[in-house]
């Protein structure tokens, strides 16, 4: 560490070292009429170079020093007394902290003569302004998205939980990205215990780069092979508000619209935020059909195969006479059918992810009329397994957070395989062996599973059923207090 | 754990798959048996038939199969018991016979008469690829005949047969049904019977189809003792508890006219009180008034208390009848038997290895019990 010195050829030297080349940099040496030397440090397009010149270099250049009730004699004691027409002013002693400021996008003034920098934090650069989530747009309820500035994140949750308690701890992690990460938490509703894990699994990050929050997730979840997400992620401040809430500890990147939100457990994957902005009675229904529709999304192709060519006899005649009619001239096992159909589905997923938005379309009339139509003409795949594989498929986007959907997507292909070889009893073991899986993990200490195992009242009161706000309450208590 | 689990389930997986040991069966290895008959033939032995669905590459399952006739074949042989019969016809076919998806078994009346009909349970019972939710039948004339048959609505004859019995509200005829039936002391199998009669379906076509001639009275040893037609036959349904719903049409007794009820709810209880040789056996039912060929005005309370005392002497004189006939035939159709036999335990004893004798000789009193919930929306009759 070393510290700024008093004479500005030596800083200046020194600094120029550290930023060569760096185009991007600033450094203008002005003297002004007392022969005083003032030398300006910034990165170009980081600061608001008007605010810098209306309320520093022209008073200083047309009017000399400013004169208030004291009489200023020197350049360097009017920036000693931090007296500039700036709000956000702090003085720096080191070189390495001078460094890291104007990196930020503050601006640095040094004057000959003086052993310290003042800093002016007038960062001011382009930023997307707020917008509505896209991916997790809800019909009732605010539109307001996170964006990439942490602080304008950060205002959105303030501005949701007005009260001394919400804290946000700020942590820089990153040798060369210095990302700054806030943890937010409500102190009294949060698990101290969840607390201090988050902040000691924060300290040991030992990372180039986090470019985004997902780094961040990876660092600290618990079990990095499972397949479930141990962490949620939100693009929505009302979410990370509710979350907070309910005793969960939220976790802001900079760079990043996506805030990370622990523990989690595996039925937060499964709600909505729409859940809580229509009337209760409603969302009985659609978390009904939407659970439905999750086991149907990670099952139906495997009791399919399962049903159809190891028990025959237990699909109703007509329905099993329909079927074998329909397979009648298919050439592939039924597995294999459906492996294909499955791979072909989630290729098509994936193209439609990457392409430009003026070839989706292509994407979408090649799918449906080659694999959908021209297959079962062709007599390639059988009618019933496109039925099966669509209807997977649609069922799986019922879960409203992408990135739920993708175990299931996983287990569709595991279950398959176990249900092809050994029918129901693979079935039954492949799902034996997710729910051994789904008990056995925890994330940030709270049970995958809770409260359905192990079983908690309180809290059941919004697994299923949606209970009224008004009769779940201490429901916001059980999350933390542990 | 789940570490080690995961280690030890990969050989596992990796060996079924590469040595393809698995029990998948394509549904394009499978033949679909939907109905199967039963024939006597020489020397003792039996004539298994198996009705077989022909899966088409058309759009539905039974599309264009009505027209060129045939959606189905019958393939048959004979062998010393079912199993080697079948085993003689999946010789001659390219897929495997499934039985479980079967909704009719059919049995000629000669094989009744002439085999041991109980020798057919081992086979149904002990099988588990066969549901026992198909339906048994008597077929006059031959079963196998009654296969190749097809139907004017429906494209199997068994799938007809199967439909009929639920639209007229028969329950409880399944195999499983049958065979209890046959192996409780106190009750006797009674089996649906079918003819095969020609039917002109239009001014062109006329054709064989078979149709409901009444029921078949089985006694210990399964052989038919009598027969009914079908209106006996439906009140004796009612009385042993295998009907859900009838009509019934009485004749007023000034000899103009008709009433018709549609009969909902229709029960049977037994009643024998502190002597077991004298048995009463209530029907109740709940009635809804449909045809009124009479001059009397329903809407009339006095009418109507007045018709339902009417029609209930009526049904009880009709079903005491019906009872008298199959009692004196010895097949304890209604499982008085059974009732008896909890009912006074002791004296069961002693009955229990004539009963078809002794329920010849046993007092049975028919009570009905009709209530008329309905009497229709008009009145009077509608009079010019």
């Amino acid at each position: 560490m070393s510290f700024i010195s008093g004479n500005l050829e030596e800083n200046e030297a020194y600094l120029k070292e550290q930023f060569d080349p760096c185009s991007d940099i600033v450094m203008r040496t002005y003297i002004l009429n007392d022969g005083s030397k003032l030398l300006l440090l910034y990165i170009d397009g980081m600061i608001r170079l008007q605010s810098i010149e209306d309320n520093v270099l022209r008073p200083l250049i047309n009017n000399g020093l400013p004169q208030g009730i004291d009489r200023i004699r020197s350049l360097a004691e009017m920036l000693g007394r931090e007296w500039l027409p700036l709000t956000n002013v702090k003085t720096e002693q080191t070189l390495e902290g001078l460094i890291q400021h104007i990196l930020k996008g503050s601006l640095a003034l040094l004057v000959d003569g003086m052993a310290s920098s003042l800093i002016a934090q007038v960062q001011d650069f382009e930023t997307r302004s707020v917008q509505e989530p896209k991916k997790e747009s809800t019909l009732r309820g605010s539109k307001e998205g996170f964006v990439e500035n942490i602080r304008t994140n950060t205002s959105m949750i303030r501005r949701r939980i007005v009260h001394p308690d919400l804290k946000m701890e700020s942590f820089t992690i990153g040798r060369y990205t210095q990302t700054e990460v806030v943890l937010a938490y409500i102190r009294g509703l949060a698990s101290e215990k969840v607390l201090a894990e988050v902040r000691e699994k924060l300290g040991r990050i030992e990372a180039d780069g986090i470019i985004d929050s997902s780094y961040i997730e990876e660092w600290i979840e618990n079990s990095s092979f499972s397949i479930f997400p141990q962490i949620q992620n939100t693009e929505r401040p009302d979410i990370a508000a509710v979350s907070l809430l309910e005793g969960k500890v939220v976790l802001i990147t900079n760079g990043t619209p996506f805030a990370l939100i622990l523990p989690v457990t595996f039925w937060s994957g499964l709600q909505s935020a729409d859940d809580y902005f229509e009337r209760f009675v409603f969302i009985i229904l659609t978390r009904l059909i939407r659970y439905t529709l999750t086991f149907v999304s990670l099952a139906l192709p495997a009791i399919y195969v399962a049903l159809s060519t190891f028990h025959p006899d237990m699909i109703p005649s007509s329905l099993m006479i329909n079927i074998a009619t329909a397979r009648e001239s298919s050439p592939f096992p039924t597995v294999i059918e459906l492996f294909l159909m499955m791979f072909i589905f989630d290729g098509l997923q994936e193209a439609g992810v990457h392409l430009p938005n003026q070839l989706g379309p292509v994407v979408s009339i090649i799918g449906a009329l080659v694999i959908g139509q021209a297959a079962v003409e062709a007599g390639l795949i059988s009618t019933p397994i496109i039925i099966v594989i669509s209807l997977t498929g649609v069922a799986a986007y019922t879960i409203p957070r992408y990135s739920s959907t993708l175990p299931f997507r996983l287990i569709r292909y595991l279950l398959l395989i176990v249900s092809g070889l050994l029918g129901f009893v693979g079935f039954t073991f492949g799902i034996i062996f997710l729910l051994i899986h789904l008990v056995m993990l925890e994330s940030f200490g709270t049970p995958y599973l809770s409260p359905v195992a192990p079983f908690d009242g309180k809290r059941i009161k919004d697994v299923v059923i949606r209970y009224p706000f008004w009769a779940k309450k201490g429901k916001s208590k059980g999350g933390g207090k542990r | 754990m789940i570490r080690l689990l995961f280690r030890r389930s990969v050989p596992l997986v990796l060996s079924l798959v590469l040595s393809s040991c698995t029990d998948i069966v394509e549904p394009n290895q499978l033949a679909f048996v939907l109905g199967t008959s039963i024939d006597p033939a020489e020397g003792g032995q039996i004539e298994v038939g198996h009705q077989i669905v022909i899966p088409t590459q058309k759009s539905g399952p039974f599309d264009g199969l009505s027209e060129s006739s045939e959606g189905f074949v019958v393939l048959s042989a004979t062998g010393r018991d079912v199993f080697e019969a079948s085993e003689k016809v999946q010789k001659k076919l390219s897929r495997k016979l499934m039985t479980s998806h079967r909704i009719l078994i059919a049995i000629s009346e000669d094989f009744i008469n002439k085999n041991d009909v109980s020798a057919l349970f081992d086979k149904l019972n002990r099988d588990p690829a066969n549901n026992e939710r198909d339906v048994t039948v008597m077929i006059k004339g031959s079963a196998k005949q009654f296969l190749t048959l097809g139907h004017p609505m429906e494209h199997l004859s068994s799938i007809a047969a199967d439909k009929e019995m639920q639209v007229n509200g028969l329950k409880s005829f399944s195999t499983r049904q049958f065979i209890i039936d046959s192996v409780s002391e106190g009750t006797r199998p009674l089996l649906p019977t079918l003819q095969i009669q020609n039917a002109k379906l239009s001014s062109k076509i006329t054709t064989p189809i078979a149709q409901w001639s009444g029921y078949a009275f089985l006694n210990k040893r399964l052989k038919v003792k009598g027969a009914l037609n079908e209106t006996e036959g439906s009140g004796v349904l009612w009385m042993s508890g295998k009907m859900m719903s009838q009509g019934l049409t009485v004749p007023w007794k000034d000899g103009k006219g008709a009433l018709s009820f549609r009969l909902t709810h229709l029960r049977r209880q037994i009643r024998s009180g502190g002597n077991p040789e004298h048995v009463v056996l209530t029907v109740k039912a709940q009635a809804y008034l449909l045809e009124n060929t009479t001059s009397l005005d329903m809407s009339e309370v006095n009418n109507k208390r007045m018709a339902e005392r009417y029609v209930n002497d009526q049904l009880q004189k009709d079903l005491q009848a019906a009872m008298d006939k199959v009692r004196n035939w010895g097949t304890d159709a209604f499982g008085i038997g059974e009732h008896l036999h909890r009912k006074h335990p002791y004296w069961w004893k002693k009955q229990r290895d004539d009963w078809d004798d002794k329920f010849k000789s046993l007092n049975v009193t028919v009570k009905a019990d009709i209530k008329l919930r309905s009497s229709g929306t008009s009145g009077a009759q509608l009079k010019p």
